[in-house]
């Protein structure tokens, strides 16, 4: 490979994906060939068969995969849209401590009412919507037992 | 004929006032459990039925299939309203759905292309099951390990139409695919596979929450980078008058749906394929056809062959669970489970034993196509009205709606964490310019592959010939070879000048 | 902020009583969460929901209402986990998990989770499997087929995953055969394995009466071993049992049914549910309903017969896997 072309390659967040899928496929490969079995004489195909074949095949994708990566543009990745994850990632952590239905009821009003700047009635005309969603399909006529939550169950008991 | 006697008396049994109140009941529920992500049929039918121990057999049986089909139905909604597909079946119309009810401000139109294409479908599949009843379950037999590998290796050779623009990003998602779907409980050997010492990965990634996930959660991260430039999914305004579908679109999606009807219908018949590797297989198929837009932009045609192929399996899914006691799905189980329950007997005496109650029930399904389709066409006015909402409310509720959803698929904070692992991924997936379809696909299908090869391979003890030994195996197989062959064939006798490129002219 | 104190407060208050009525006798006082670690409309499903609907008919569990929950995750064993951690208190004592041979079988092969972990609570019947042929089989009897595979010809059986897998190598080392000479599909549900007979893809299929039953009825399948130390009885009973077959001794891997709860749940509790699932086990509902038309052999234990026989079993279960 020539030293010119390989100077405008900047390795950038563009191969992580190729990288990921390659590393993914080893690990596959090198678990179905020693640990889960390839082939038996006479059975045929054992646990390890299939993932290696596709692993491999994934592993050969993955260097095409990322030869190519080189020409894509760069995608931008805005600060706000990671906000939707820490909002969706405080439901899960706070759910294990107050449980799932108040958390999500107080995420809905912190994030409308301190993250949007809403007004007070549209934050609650549409905390009262999901609610009467959760509460009334999910809680009462489905009747998923969600997680109360640690400090619930610690009076509970 | 003797069969359309059969079911002119089915329509008699069902004609009571207490039976049709029954499915209208059952068809809303489904509807709107259909239209709830996390929740399926399954969870619907089996919260149901100890509701229906009160009503007598048929009554009950009824109101439960009314629920099973409307269930189709109902997951149209939030795959094409909020990208979000309610139940599985319905993961190729986000396709196509989102985008025409979005970009292409039809979300009128959207939604009754889907119903109707649901209708036109189930229409199908339950004409099928009539005519030809036990005689269809006896053809899903011919399906054995060795035939259903051959078949599900043709079925992905298909994806080669659904990769796109980029064969490579394409390939490399069916790949990672299969690859994610084969962790978990290895079932030929009951050992466990891949699941890195976790106890929670022994069962392998839930396909539904990992759906909402990387199809809905995503979307919402999407969201976000457009929330203060297009306030509204779709500003204009939208009234019933003007969601109705016009002359054009009913020819566009006529045949895709009558097709995926039929092709659905098929392969809901096939032990152990089901409705949602119907509207795949019914999706590929339809790229191999002429579409008037590309598939994939908001075309009418994606959303018929999807939605047209999973009612037709859900009809079609009726003949093994009915003439031999089989059933085709999880939802199938249930309904079995509640046959056994009131003493009934599902299986090659069903039509004999009790005809009343088989007829019945294959009639109530075609009374439960005709509600479902006039109770969905009442609400989609007001279902509209969700794309009006602005777009800063609409992300913490489709938050919350993920969240709950994938709880409630199965009962534990374990579905939540992988709808949020792969919410993240699909986002940056997407942002990356990989399209998520294939993956979804090569889920569905690669299990049922590997298990298929793998009992064919103990049939045959390790030998490769029981493949072309098989009738049927060898069509599928030469089918494949054609596929692929195809292109080279096309180039080389283009190079020795039998046919002429088409961009010579 | 005061009344919010008060109702604290008078939270603790009632919490704190509680113990001391647990202490004298325990009734369910909130809803009973009853766990299933298979799919809805499977074996296991059905034999919690009739129970579960016997117990209401016959307002066993003070008024009170059963939650039945599927619990499928890793094969049913994150159900399990769970189950076994749930902390002593109100909770444990309204905790149950549909407990079957077929479930502790993977558990304490695949993972460290142990009976141990959970209190027994009762055993309520025995079922057993049979071999069966299909309409088109190549093979009559018994006999031929053991002909067949000392021929070297390739004869395959399906069944199910858990028992049946213990069941089939207990009769391939009694006939002395080896996996790859009478070959073994593992499919997810009996029907699956029912399925790929029906279309002469496999040569036997394994089940238990009850699955098999109305392709008995309709003469689609034919019995031909009895996988048990006795012939069954009805429409079953021309099956022989492996020793009339030839010089073999009688094949039987008994799979049990029972109910367990989570390890911390109180005495009491314990007492509780035991007499409740006596009382099931005694009535006409369990006898017809259940019993008979499943074709099982009742199976009674109460929690202290339970565990003594579930812990023998298990220990049995791990030497026979080298464990």
């Amino acid at each position: 490979m020539s030293t010119a072309s390989t100077e405008k390659r900047h390795f950038s967040i563009n191969q992580i994906i190729p990288v990921v899928s390659a590393i993914i496929a080893i690990v596959f490969v090198w678990l179905g060939l020693s640990k889960y079995g390839f082939w038996n004489e006479q059975q045929g195909p054992m646990s390890g068969f299939y993932p290696t074949i596709i692993g491999i095949g994934l592993f050969l994708m993955s260097i095409v995969g990322f030869i190519f990566s080189f020409k894509d543009k760069t995608p931008i990745f805005p600060a706000d849209s990671w906000m939707a994850v820490l909002g969706a990632l405080g439901i899960i952590a706070a759910s294990f401590l107050i449980g799932l239905i108040p958390s999500a009821g107080i995420y809905v009003i912190l994030w409308l009412r301190w993250y949007e700047k809403l007004s007070w009635k549209t934050t609650l005309l549409t905390f009262a919507v999901i609610m009467a969603i959760v509460i009334g399909c999910f809680v009462l006529w489905l009747q998923v037992p969600f997680p109360r939550g640690m400090i619930l169950d610690a009076i509970m008991k | 004929m003797e069969n359309f006697e059969f079911l002119l008396h089915g329509f008699q049994v069902v004609f009571t006032l207490e039976n049709l109140i029954a499915t209208l009941i059952g068809c809303l529920l489904g509807l709107i459990i259909g239209a709830m992500p996390g929740i399926g049929s399954l969870a619907g039918c089996a919260l149901l039925l100890p509701l229906t121990y009160r009503f007598n057999p048929t009554t009950a049986i009824i109101m439960l299939g009314g629920l099973y089909y409307a269930n189709m139905f109902g997951g149209s909604f939030s795959a094409i309203l909020l990208n979000i597909p309610g139940d599985t079946p319905a993961i190729m119309t986000t396709l196509d759905g989102y985008p025409m009810a979005t970009k292409k401000k039809r979300p009128g139109q959207a939604l009754l292309t889907a119903n109707f294409s649901s209708f036109i479908g189930g229409f199908i599949g339950m004409i099928i099951l009539t005519f030809t009843g036990p005689a269809l379950a006896n053809v899903g037999l011919k399906f054995g390990p060795v035939e259903m590998t051959t078949l599900l290796l043709f079925a992905m050779t298909s994806i080669g139409w659904l990769v796109g623009e980029n064969p490579t990003k394409g390939l490399i998602l069916t790949l990672l695919g299969m690859l994610v779907a084969s962790m978990g409980m290895d079932t030929l050997t009951g050992s466990p596979r891949y699941d890195f010492g976790n106890v929670y990965l022994l069962g392998g990634v839930p396909f539904t929450p990992f759906v909402i996930g990387i199809v809905g959660f995503s979307q919402v991260i999407l969201l976000m980078e457009q929330r203060n430039t297009a306030p509204k999914l779709v500003t204009e305004k939208l009234t019933l008058r003007g969601s109705m579908i016009t002359k054009h679109d009913v020819k566009r999606l006529a045949l895709p749906a009558i097709r995926g009807g039929i092709l659905g219908t098929f392969v809901g018949v096939l032990p152990g394929a089901g409705a949602t590797a119907a509207s795949i297989m019914s999706y590929s198929t339809q790229k191999s056809f002429k579409s008037e837009e590309p598939l994939g932009t908001g075309a009418i045609e994606g959303i018929a062959a999807s939605e047209s192929a999973n009612n037709g399996a859900a009809a079609g899914a009726f003949a093994p669970l009915l003439a031999l006691g089989i059933p085709g799905s999880g939802t199938g189980a249930v309904l079995l489970g509640g046959l056994m329950l009131w003493g009934l007997n599902p299986g090659p005496l069903l039509f004999k034993n009790s005809p009343d109650f088989a007829w019945g029930l294959i009639a109530s399904l075609f009374i439960a196509n005709v509600l479902a389709l006039a109770v969905s066409w009442g609400v989609i006015p007001f279902l509209i009205k969700i794309l009006s909402v602005p777009t800063k409310l609409l992300i913490p509720i489709i938050t919350v709606v993920c969240i709950v959803g994938s709880y409630s698929t199965s009962n534990s904070m374990y579905g939540v964490i992988i709808m949020f692992i792969s919410g993240v991924v699909g986002y940056i997936m997407q942002k990356f310019q990989y399209s998520y379809a294939p993956l979804l696909l090569a889920f569905v299908l690669s299990p049922m592959l590997e298990s298929n090869m793998r009992k064919a391979f103990i049939i045959s003890r390790g030998s490769v010939q029981i493949f072309v030994q098989k009738p049927i195996s060898l069509v599928f197989l030469i089918a494949i070879v054609g596929i692929v062959l195809f292109p080279v064939v096309r180039y080389f006798l283009m190079r020795i000048g039998v046919i002429q490129p088409k961009t010579a002219r | 902020m005061r009344k919010g104190f008060m109702l604290i407060a008078s939270l603790l208050a009632i919490t704190a009583t509680v113990p001391v009525f647990a202490q004298a006798a325990f009734a369910p006082s909130q809803n009973i969460e009853w766990i299933v670690t298979s799919s809805p409309g499977g074996g296991s499903d059905i034999y919690t929901r009739i129970i579960s609907d016997i117990m209401t008919k016959m307002n066993l569990v003070n008024g009170k209402t059963i939650l039945v929950t599927n619990k499928t995750d890793g094969g049913g064993e994150v159900g399990r986990l769970t189950v076994s951690r749930v902390p002593a208190g109100r909770q444990a004592d309204h905790t149950l998990l549909t407990f079957n041979s077929g479930d502790l079988m993977p558990m304490v092969a695949n993972t460290a989770n142990r009976i141990e972990n959970f209190t027994p609570i009762a055993l309520m019947a025995v079922d057993k499997q049979l071999l069966y042929i299909g309409e088109q089989a190549k093979y009559k009897t018994f006999a031929e087929v053991i002909a067949a595979v000392k021929a070297g010809k390739n004869v395959v059986i399906a069944g199910s995953k858990g028992d049946d897998v213990a069941t089939y190598k207990l009769l391939i080392k009694e006939l002395g055969f080896s996996e790859t000479q009478l070959a073994f599909i593992t499919n997810n549900a009996t029907s699956d394995a029912i399925t790929s007979i029906l279309g002469g893809h496999v040569d036997l299929v394994m089940s238990k009466p009850a699955a098999a039953d109305q392709y008995v009825l309709a003469g689609k399948l034919t019995p031909i071993l009895a996988l048990s130390s006795t012939r069954f009885t009805g429409n079953l009973a021309s099956a022989p049992t492996l020793s009339e077959v030839g010089p073999y001794k009688n094949v039987e891997y008994p799979v049990w049914r029972g109910v367990v709860g989570p390890k911390s749940m109180s005495p009491a509790a314990v007492k509780f549910w035991s007499s409740v699932f006596k009382a099931v086990s005694e009535s006409e509902a369990w006898k017809t309903g259940y019993i008979e038309k499943y074709k099982l052999q009742p199976f009674y234990m109460d929690y202290e017969q339970a565990r003594e026989y579930m812990t023998d079993y298990q220990a049995d279960y791990l030497k026979s896997i080298g464990k």
